[in-house]
């Protein structure tokens, strides 16, 4: 064999075990889904399953609870989405078009509080929504995971805006559009893909976040996917084909979410977040 | 009539700067307030008695110690990987849309829920990694990993690796995407090989790229809740304690907020120190 076929060899193994590697947790959790509650406590475990159900997933979902959960995890993982990239677009335009006084130190700070652990903010923040009757609320959950998304969605979205000429905004300017319609009918269509990738990252943070909703919700018919799912493992007999079944679903949804718009996700987030 | 420029420029970042104050600066002042006994107490005095007792905890020693190795070890880990698999998809590969899906798709998975994957897939009896290691032949008998106090830790580590690195290699892939392809053509002309390529192109290259990578993971890294409360709560004991997770418990569990307050602090001074130079870099660029 010469040295260029030996090489190209080694390249697709390295990329066979990468593949492997990835993709083991979620045959497992599939399989997993889909065994007979006797199969799945097998031991040991069966790797391919002898007998395929889907008796978790009916459970799960005719299991009132769980169409709730999911419900909530929608509802708040878009309204996080929704409020941080059009406060973070604001922002981003501002930040990126206008000069004022003290904009290097509120850009600072803004960058700064990326680095505040949520863990740190969550105990006051449970006495402030406490105090203004916010709590237990998807409301209250929305407004507190706005501080992880928020910061994130500015910085990323500003980077977009000064990829786009300033020549455009001038050349409207000249033309008499206010800055509020250069923003909505200039700026915003010429960032699509890159507003479109912060919506999608701050979904999928808002989605998988666990601390917030942990700490501050608990009335069970308010809780979200992640809450619920770990509450279902705290109870004394663990169900795996049902917690399978159920991770499954929580999967499902951000990664179709990155599949359809992977392309735009990783342009628009390897552009805004890191620039060179 | 007009408003003022500079006037317009407050009025776009008016929500955002609403949005920093009321619910980021107000509750991180109140935190560190509250851990030096000020605010939200029956009797506020100052007092620095939550950081002393801070001292002579034993499981908050653990938990900087386990925060430290974790967030080495897997930051390490992602870099190593994830460059390696940077790589492998820059070159001129088949079914390049293929392997890159694969590549992102253990971080879509939400930290927590990864953790209750890996810990089915740890699970002593049922779990498959038992199985297959059982089936080769490497153990005689079942390995209890959760709830081994030496082995639960590397365990957590092990499926932070799996779940992080597409991350950094994303920010990667696009560094080295950036690198001009006519740097490489002349050194292959000069007669460098690929291996003295790499290290006189490639890394000087992406040096900004993976200091980016090191530091945005870090802070990811040191914030990571979810995953070691679903995989092993910190447990067994407080084997695989972490500083977030200590921080939760105190605040919810014990219903100790001073102390909590002060675990906190600790933990968002480590991230803030470690990230100074992003910051630094981040505004140099922007002014």
């Amino acid at each position: 064999m010469n040295k260029k076929a030996l090489f190209w060899l080694l390249i697709y193994l390295a990329l066979a075990f990468m593949v492997l590697f990835n993709l083991v947790p979620f045959f497992w959790m599939a399989t997993s889904s889909l065994k007979t509650d006797y199969e799945v406590i097998d031991y040991p475990a069966t790797i391919i399953p002898r007998e395929i159900t889907f008796g978790a997933y009916t459970r799960m979902w005719t299991q009132e609870n769980f169409i709730q959960y999911f419900k909530n995890s929608v509802i708040v993982s878009i309204s996080t989405a929704a409020i941080s990239s059009l406060v973070g677009a604001l922002a981003a335009y501002g930040f990126s078009r206008f000069a004022f006084r003290g904009k290097s130190l509120i850009m600072t700070l803004f960058l700064a509080s990326q680095m505040i652990p949520g863990v740190l903010l969550v105990g006051p923040y449970f006495k402030m929504l406490a105090y203004v009757e916010l709590y237990d609320t998807l409301l209250g959950l929305i407004l507190s995971q706005t501080t992880i998304t928020l910061p994130f969605s500015i910085w990323m979205l500003k980077g977009y805006i000064d990829t786009v000429p300033i020549e455009i905004d001038q050349a409207a300017m000249v033309d008499g559009a206010s800055r509020t319609r250069i923003f909505s009918t200039v700026v915003l269509p010429n960032i699509m893909p890159g507003l479109v990738a912060t919506i999608i990252f701050a979904f999928l943070l808002s989605w998988g976040d666990l601390l917030w909703a942990l700490c501050l919700i608990s009335d069970t018919s308010k809780q979200t996917m992640t809450l619920g799912i770990t509450q279902l493992v705290g109870q004394f007999r663990v169900q795996w084909s049902e917690i399978m079944a159920a991770t499954v679903i929580a999967t499902i949804v951000p990664a179709t979410l990155y599949l359809m718009l992977q392309n735009f996700l990783v342009k628009g987030f390897t552009e805004g977040a890191v620039k060179q | 009539m007009s408003i003022k420029e500079h006037t317009q420029g407050y009025l776009f970042i008016l929500p955002a700067l609403l949005f920093l104050v009321v619910i980021l600066g107000f509750p991180a002042v109140a935190a560190v307030l509250q851990s030096f006994n000020l605010m939200w107490v029956p009797d506020p005095s100052f007092s620095t008695k939550s950081y002393v007792r801070l001292l002579g905890d034993v499981e908050f020693r653990t938990s900087v110690l386990n925060t430290v190795i974790f967030v080495t070890s897997t930051v390490g880990m992602h870099l190593l990987i994830g460059l390696g698999v940077a790589l492998l998809l820059n070159m001129e590969i088949k079914n390049k849309h293929f392997f890159r899906v694969v590549a992102i798709l253990p971080w879509t998975v939400p930290d927590v829920i990864g953790g209750l994957i890996w810990r089915f897939m740890f699970d002593t009896l049922p779990g498959i990694v038992n199985a297959v290691l059982l089936k080769v032949g490497l153990v005689a008998d079942p390995i209890d990993w959760l709830g081994n106090p030496a082995l639960a830790f590397p365990c957590v580590i092990f499926a932070e690796v799996w779940r992080g690195y597409p991350y950094v290699m994303l920010i990667l892939l696009a560094g080295l995407q950036a690198i001009p392809k006519e740097l490489y053509e002349a050194a292959e002309i000069d007669g460098s090989s690929k291996f003295t390529s790499f290290f006189f192109i490639t890394l000087p290259n992406l040096k900004f790229m993976i200091i980016i990578a090191t530091i945005l993971d870090i802070i990811w890294e040191c914030r990571l809740f979810g995953m070691v409360y679903s995989m092993t709560g910190g447990g067994p004991g407080y084997s695989s304690q972490v500083l977030s997770l200590l921080t939760y418990k105190h605040y919810f569990i014990f219903f100790n907020s001073p102390y909590a307050g002060a675990i906190a602090v600790v933990l968002a001074l480590i991230m803030l120190f470690i990230s100074i130079p992003y910051l630094r870099m981040t505004m140099r660029q922007e002014l």
